[in-house]
């Protein structure tokens, strides 16, 4: 990113940051965090296989792939 | 009326194509699937029974479909074909449906205007170089300008809803869960819903039944099937709506006047209004600036160019690959999102903004627990104000599109579903006004949008599309 | 100056079910790469994870057998950073509330037993695979692996010794495969182990600055990494200068540890509750189904082989703590097999036969059918114990049936009496020097006339026949 990105961007947050803060003003100390606006619980699956092999599909989209892997910059350990 | 009998369905769908050329200043559409439309639409068999057989329709640009280029509006997909297809797409080609084309959007539904695609601004087919709302402008500008009937968006903080409003169009975000989200290139995951874009209420219901219905693909659907709501809609009883009173003053007097006209239309067809009070719900705004970006942060992660999408050409190792492909693929919105969602996650700072968040969240969806206690159905306007010319929001304070949502981001945070609806307009500019209801009460909203739209006819209103020839 | 070390393990288990964590793709290993990815696995855009009921299961069980506490309710959150085996950019984890807390397990040190305390173990999906060493330019990655359900375990930092980690490791491996959680082939990355060491003087109660060493997957390895690393810590620590909080890995040609050179691209994780996913609830119900289907476990094999089948200590222990033996020996009583015959074998020849190719049973060509058979020819006198082990090694090499073995190679005892007689009565006459020997008192030399008749016989003489009628011929 180059200087004068980066500093609109910081200053952006600044505006964005400051306009969060208001929720300091609120009294949230008994109340339990609402992660998720459903309220009923988990349906579990079976464990039966029931996939296709679409690594064909995968590999030919990727940017960088051969016949059986995803590749990319060398990694070192 | 979506039936057609004067015309045969391949005469509709290259109607619709070609008008789609036509109008391409509009700049509503990111690819039009004509060969697969044209072909489809010669197979099937018109069925006088299904109102949505032959119907074309424009997806937004974030529903996989298969073998088709899905987008988001980003550079980081630009060609990016899925192996799979939407379940909502799915349900509706089921429904009889023919794809039309993929509609533009603010860059992975980060905006409120539709100006941060990447493939540029969308027009408002009521005034040129002005905006169509967002992030689902596309769509709306491509069932504003005639192009197609019916068209899906989706709505985080009101993507919906807004542009239907500026756009003169009526368009739904149902309650969470109640649309599958398999297939929908998630933004933040516990706000967003897909939803239908049409002219009238009676069009969202037909299309709302069709997209509905639980998908054990997605653990957050509800366990319920599809909704009725067509069977209903005719049904009338006067319920109350409720007024907000931390709303009042929030409105120029000119919008303020369009309001009253609608909450007078209502009293006239037998509706009680009532005073009623969210107290947290000015914290609205601020709350789902930490919950989306937190979520869309973790959620736009997977774009790291490794298996799919852009990959930066001047990369050395594997930071590169992550940085110099992220710099580059991303615009600055949502960069500036993925910043904030970050730093709100981030150790020492979770407790004082994401908990915080998601506890003042609760506050809001239980003051609307309470407050439909009071009322069956609350009105609101839709957004402040009427379309705006681009470039003119947001270049020194970024907050200021935000505030865009103000009415809207509420439904969202408490997962419960609204309606915005056409209403008198403003300086010759369509304007919307709100319906929220509680959890599951689409047919009630639609009920009463619908008896609304029997006794008005700002929606029976079109653009002249001269200037964009 | 005495140190002490202070050890924490977290194992990682591949739990056995069939399909993934968060998808229906399959979990067998081997397959070719990414053809056991599915459109969740691979983390496209618009995907979303499902859960697995089995998984849970499994790791309840573990939990049940530890006496742990089982979190009814429980929920996933993310784990957020970047690595291109990690297809999504998050790890989907249980970080606030896993679904086992507590529990703890005895291991036993040269003799001493001790209790090390489990702080917890949850579920979370493992990551793809990188190949750093085929391509000179490239890491190649493989993501068969992704979304493959596991247990974290995580013990207390009681552990004191690089032995008292490997009983411990295998303690858990002894579990999770009587449990059926996990195949605990560690060879195949069943079960990987990192472990936290940090060392402190003696008798102090603050801890030191520790290390973490990754993904070591062999007792063996586990013994020699801790070893090396707490030698390590010392001499940096008596040299004066601090141990730097890193993560290591272990060089198992250089028998070393070293630091990882590849900084994670986020020492923040930046957890957050996963919202793709509702809460789990498992209920009463389902619990105590689980606490009824229990298999047998180790402790309680040893007590019935000791006392219901009287087997010996030794065979007791090792048929009851090694789950691939005692399949088989179980299946072996199930088919009428004599239980301390059966037992003597398996801890004996079979056992010697596997441990000198490294293998385990399932990957020879011994089964319970074929040990079956073997055994019958011998309790009915078919063959003699000797000629036994000449026909289990044939047929370990080949997979032939010992009946077929038997036949073709003519090697059924001889219980001819008469037979016997006539060439017994032949060594007799041919040795006249030694019977007289052996009348006027050198008892030795009758295993000189049982080694002639086993020669004339080769082999297949019936040993207590041969001994009955030697004894007869030389008392005349």
């Amino acid at each position: 990113m180059d200087q004068n990105s980066a500093q609109k961007i910081e200053s952006d947050l600044d505006v964005i940051l400051s306009m969060i803060d208001e929720l300091q003003e609120v009294d949230t100390s008994k109340i339990e965090p609402m992660f998720s606006p459903i309220e009923q619980t988990a349906i579990v699956y079976d464990d039966v296989i029931s996939s296709d092999n679409l690594k064909e599909d995968f590999l030919t989209q990727a940017p960088n792939s051969d016949n059986n892997f995803f590749k990319v910059p060398k990694v070192v350990e | 009326m979506l039936a057609n009998k004067e015309i045969t369905p391949s005469e509709l769908t290259e109607e619709s194509i070609s008008l789609a050329k036509r109008y391409a200043s509009l700049n509503c559409f990111n690819v039009i699937n004509e060969e697969a439309a044209i072909a489809q639409s010669r197979n099937l068999s018109f069925d006088s029974n299904n109102l949505l057989s032959c119907i074309p329709i424009a997806h937004k640009d974030l529903f996989c479909i298969k073998d088709l280029e899905t987008t988001c509006s980003s550079k980081i997909l630009e060609g990016y074909k899925p192996p799979y297809t939407a379940t909502v797409v799915k349900n509706l080609e089921n429904a009889g449906c023919i794809t039309i084309a993929k509609t533009n959007m603010d860059e992975f539904a980060m905006g409120s205007s539709n100006e941060t695609s990447y493939f540029g601004n969308v027009h408002n087919p009521w005034l040129k170089n002005h905006v169509p709302g967002g992030s689902s402008g596309g769509a709306a500008a491509s069932v504003a300008s005639g192009i197609v009937p019916l068209a899906t968006g989706t709505d985080t903080g009101g993507s919906i809803r807004q542009p239907a409003a500026l756009c003169n169009l009526t368009g739904l975000k149902p309650t969470y869960g109640r649309i599958s989200r398999w297939g929908m290139i998630a933004f933040a995951s516990s706000l967003d819903q897909a939803g239908p874009i049409a002219h009238t209420a009676k069009d969202c219901a037909i299309a709302l039944d069709a997209m509905t219905g639980h998908d054990s693909k997605d653990s957050t659907s509800l366990h319920l099937g599809k909704t009725t709501t067509l069977e209903t809609l005719e049904k009338h009883t006067s319920l109350t709506l409720g007024i907000v009173k931390e709303f009042n003053g929030q409105l120029s007097a000119e919008m303020e006047l369009a309001f009253q006209k609608s909450i007078m239309t209502y009293q006239s067809l037998g509706y009680k209004i009532k005073e009623i009070t969210l107290p947290n719900i000015k914290y609205s705004v601020p709350t789902y600036y930490v919950i989306a970006p937190a979520e869309c942060s973790s959620n736009l992660s997977r774009f790291d160019g490794v298996r799919f999408g852009f990959r930066s050409k001047n990369i050395q190792n594997l930071e590169d690959l992550y940085v110099k492909s992220r710099s580059e693929g991303f615009g600055n919105e949502v960069k500036r999102r993925i910043l904030i969602g970050t730093y709100v996650l981030s150790a020492g700072y979770y407790d004082a903004y994401y908990k915080k968040a998601q506890q003042v969240r609760r506050l809001i969806a239980e003051d609307f627990n309470s407050a439909f206690k009071e009322c069956d159905l609350i009105l609101t306007p839709t957004s402040p104000g009427t379309t705006f010319a681009f470039d003119s929001k947001g270049s020194k304070d970024p907050t200021e599109l935000y505030l865009e949502d103000l009415f809207t981001i509420a439904a969202n945070l408490a997962g419960i579903p609204a309606i915005s609806v056409p209403q008198a307009f403003v300086n010759n500019l369509p304007s919307g006004h709100q319906l929220i209801g509680p959890h599951l009460s689409e047919s009630a909203i639609l009920q009463t949008a619908h008896h609304f739209q029997l006794n008005s006819d700002w929606h029976l209103k079109s653009p002249s599309m001269e200037s964009f020839l | 100056m005495t140190w002490e070390a202070v050890i924490g393990l977290e194992a990682h288990v591949q739990l056995s079910t069939k399909t993934k964590l968060f998808s229906r793709a399959s979990t067998s290993f081997g397959a070719d790469p990414n053809t056991n990815v599915n459109l969740v696995d691979c983390g496209l855009p618009g995907v979303l994870p499902t859960v697995n009921r089995e998984a849970f299961y499994k790791a309840i069980r573990f939990g049940l057998a530890i006496d742990a506490t089982i979190n009814q309710t429980s929920h996933f959150d993310r784990k957020n950073y970047f690595y291109p085996d990690l297809p999504k950019g998050y790890q989907i984890t249980q970080m606030e509330r896993p679904i086992v807390l507590g529990g703890f397990v005895e291991i036993n040190v040269d003799g001493i037993k001790k209790i090390i305390n489990i702080t917890r173990a949850h579920l979370e999906e493992d990551a793809g695979k990188s190949i750093h060493d085929a391509d000179p330019n490239n890491s190649l990655i493989d993501l068969n692996r992704a979304g493959t359900p596991l247990l974290e375990i995580v013990s207390e930092p009681e552990i004191s010794s690089a032995k008292e980690a490997v009983a411990y490791m295998k303690a858990l491996h002894q579990l999770i495969t009587f449990l059926d959680v996990s195949d605990g082939n560690m060879s195949q990355g069943s079960m990987r182990c990192d472990a936290n060491v940090s060392i402190r003087k003696a008798g102090s109660q603050e801890l030191g600055t520790r290390t973490e060493i990754k993904n070591i997957n062999s007792f063996r390895f586990i013994e020699k990494a801790i070893n090396f690393e707490i030698k390590r810590q010392i001499r940096v620590l008596e040299s004066g200068d601090k141990i730097i909080q890193e993560t290591r890995l272990y060089d198992s040609v250089k028998d070393e540890t070293r630091p990882m050179r590849t900084k994670e691209f986020a020492n923040d994780y930046r957890y957050f509750p996963e919202p793709d996913l509702l809460p789990i609830v498992i209920s009463n119900e389902e619990i105590e189904e689980i606490k009824n289907n229990f298999p047998e476990l180790p402790k309680h094999k040893k007590i019935r082989y000791l006392n219901d089948l009287q087997l010996s200590e030794n065979d007791a222990e090792i048929l009851s703590s090694t789950k691939s033996l005692s399949v088989i020996f179980e299946e072996l009583l199930n088919t009428g097999n004599n239980a301390v015959l059966a037992a003597r074998w398996l801890v004996g020849d079979v056992s010697a036969l596997l441990n000198k190719d490294q293998i385990e049973i399932e990957e020879s060509k011994l089964d319970a059918k074929l040990i079956s058979e073997l055994l019958k020819n011998i309790e009915n006198n078919t063959i003699s114990g000797k000629i036994a082990k000449e026909v289990l090694e044939e047929c370990y090499q080949t997979g032939a049936s010992p009946n077929s073995v038997i036949e073709s190679k003519g090697l059924k005892q001889i219980t001819n009496t008469n037979e016997l007689q006539s060439i017994l009565q032949d060594i007799v006459n041919a040795n006249p020097e030694q019977v007289n020997q052996f009348k006027s008192g050198k008892d030795k030399l009758f295993g000189y006339f049982v080694g002639q008749a086993m020669k004339a016989t080769q082999g297949k003489g019936n040993p207590e026949l041969i001994n009955k009628i030697l004894r007869e011929l030389l008392a005349k």
